[in-house]
């Protein structure tokens, strides 16, 4: 297999209405990816855009209607989605493509323009129900992670101050990001704990809300990256993805087994067997503040139960032992859907490559892990990076 | 077995009936806002300009997709155009039929990369290809800065 790399990056801000067409915001992203690897479209070979169900932007056939501004025109161009996963997973579509000899420049474009949804995403989200056993009870898609979060608390006794921590780590962590939706220097965990409960034990502050924009990266072979001595280069060195049952009420609600399984395939791959000494800081899937708890123990970065006290220690802080979504994560820049590529593998890009700004660790990194979580809450999509 | 049976309604079976709750509110963005002004205001059709690729975008876009440069500059369609295909439609999209047969055409103009569909003002046996049109504008307290600002194309009488 071909040696892949990612060599640029770039996203458009994360705001909650934005003006740009969908076409548009993946044109800036794209665009901006494009330069900071000192590419244009005519280096690229193929193209794959990311984007979560047509019914966010309102348009079908969505990733045909996005294809010029991701720079398609013209190639081999392909729609993948996964979900929420599709943050993750479009960027292991566009590493086979590389991996496998195809191609050696790779464009990956993901987008979301869930304001055009009116009055709110959650419409369109009431729609991934059961048609027959679940939505003539009329239930919130809120429902599924509050009793999730609250299988999760019940299980390890869980208090929910630790799991507010997160959400305080990530919307400050998110102050360095010059996109992010919803940054706050000064948040505490008492204004977690004291926001308007949408279901309990899920509050306010404890979700990422809906949000515009896009991101793109540019993946390339290791031929191309040698000859063209591109120096800001962050090697994919594991992939994995994983699905479990369709039934939500098959699925163990304590355990994301289908992160799991993902991560350990991606970890074979990069030849790791001891993740929690050789993952040096990771950017897992937080659109819920217990998600990032969830996914630590399914990366195995975390014994199961032991996520909220890693938090409450500061392990996880910017400048600690494992820094968790030191970008500020979906929490704090925001979460249109398949765009959040920008904080998972756009974040690990930039943190190995030195380029995080305000948002770099302040210890020396090597390894990454990114992984993003969807379809319908039971997909795990990991990729592990390399400085 | 359901798979013997013709079955042609499917509320025969224990069913629940749905529907998809979805209203949407559509941005036009950075190119459709300046297009749409200009349209609005001036009764104006911008195109934007590619100068690296000497190409100039009906509707205008952001960008170009083929050099990928932003595109900043934007100019005036000729304010003739030709029709360059047709079709009239003679039922709806629910299957019903029209009252008058609705002409529909696709519009290009000189220089121009791409074009607009529109309605096309001719009865049915006078529209076809090739004919001479100029967009026929809706009354300036009329327009709102959509598309349907524009009525329709009609034929250049004086050409003919």
């Amino acid at each position: 297999m071909t040696k892949v790399g990612v060599i640029g990056a770039g996203m458009t801000l994360f705001r909650r209405r934005l003006e740009e067409t969908g076409k548009e915001l993946c044109f800036e992203a794209t665009k901006m990816a494009l330069d900071s690897a000192g590419l244009t479209r005519g280096d690229v070979d193929m193209v794959v855009c990311g984007t979560a169900p047509d019914a966010f932007d309102g348009v079908a056939m969505k990733g045909e209607y996005l294809l010029d501004g991701s720079g398609g025109y013209r190639k081999p161009y392909t729609r993948v989605f996964t979900g929420g996963g599709t943050g993750v997973f479009s960027t292991i579509a566009g590493w086979w493509h590389v991996a496998s000899g195809l191609a050696d420049v790779v464009l990956v474009v993901n987008e979301e323009k869930m304001s055009s949804c009116q009055p709110h995403p959650q419409s369109v989200f009431a729609h991934i129900w059961d048609p027959i056993l679940d939505r003539p009870l009329k239930p919130n898609l809120v429902w599924i992670f509050a009793m999730e979060m609250n299988r999760y608390m019940t299980v390890y006794g869980v208090k929910k101050e630790d799991i507010a921590r997160v959400a305080v780590k990530n919307k400050r962590n998110a102050v360095g990001h010059p996109c992010a939706q919803l940054a706050d220097p000064n948040i505490t965990v008492d204004d977690v704990l004291n926001s308007e409960v949408m279901a309990w034990p899920v509050q306010r502050l404890d979700i990422s809300p809906p949000s515009d924009g896009a991101s793109a990266v540019v993946l390339a072979s290791e031929d191309f990256i040698r000859k063209r001595r591109i120096k800001d280069r962050a090697w994919i060195s594991g992939v994995g993805w994983c699905i479990d049952s369709t039934m939500w009420t098959d699925r163990d609600l304590v355990f994301p087994e289908y992160v799991a399984r993902a991560a350990k395939h991606a970890y074979k791959m990069a030849k790791i067997d001891e993740p929690r000494r050789q993952i040096d800081f990771a950017e897992p899937y937080d659109p819920f503040d217990y998600k990032e708890l969830h996914h630590l123990e399914g990366l195995l970065l975390a014994d199961k139960g032991e996520a909220p006290i890693l938090t409450r220690e500061g392990v996880t802080e910017r400048d600690g032992k494992m820094p968790v979504c030191p970008s500020g994560g979906l929490l704090g820049v925001g979460n249109p859907i398949a765009a959040t590529m920008g904080m998972k593998i756009g974040e690990l890009f930039w943190q190995l490559t030195g380029q995080a700004g305000k948002r770099q660790i302040p210890h020396e990194v090597h390894t990454g892990v990114s992984q993003a979580w969807g379809d319908l809450m039971q997909y795990g999509s990991v990729v592990v990076m390399r400085g | 077995m359901t798979f013997l049976d013709r079955t042609t309604d499917a509320r025969k079976f224990r069913h629940w009936p749905g529907n998809v709750e979805a209203d949407y509110i559509y941005t036009s963005g950075v190119a459709g806002e300046r297009f749409f002004v200009a349209l609005r205001d001036e009764g104006r059709m911008l195109a934007s300009r590619c100068t690296a690729c000497h190409l100039d975008y009906l509707p205008p876009r952001m960008f170009c997709e083929d050099c990928f440069a932003e595109l900043t500059e934007y100019l005036d369609v000729p304010k003739t155009g030709r029709v360059a295909a047709i079709t009239a439609a003679h039922i709806d999209r629910t299957g019903a039929q029209l009252s008058h047969p609705q002409v529909w055409a696709f519009v290009t103009f000189e220089g121009i990369r791409g074009g607009l569909v529109h309605r096309l003002l001719t009865p049915p046996d006078q529209a076809r290809a090739g004919t001479a049109v100029r967009a026929k504008l809706k009354p300036r307290d009329a327009r709102t800065g959509t598309i349907a600002d524009i009525e329709g194309f009609e034929p250049v009488r004086s050409r003919f």
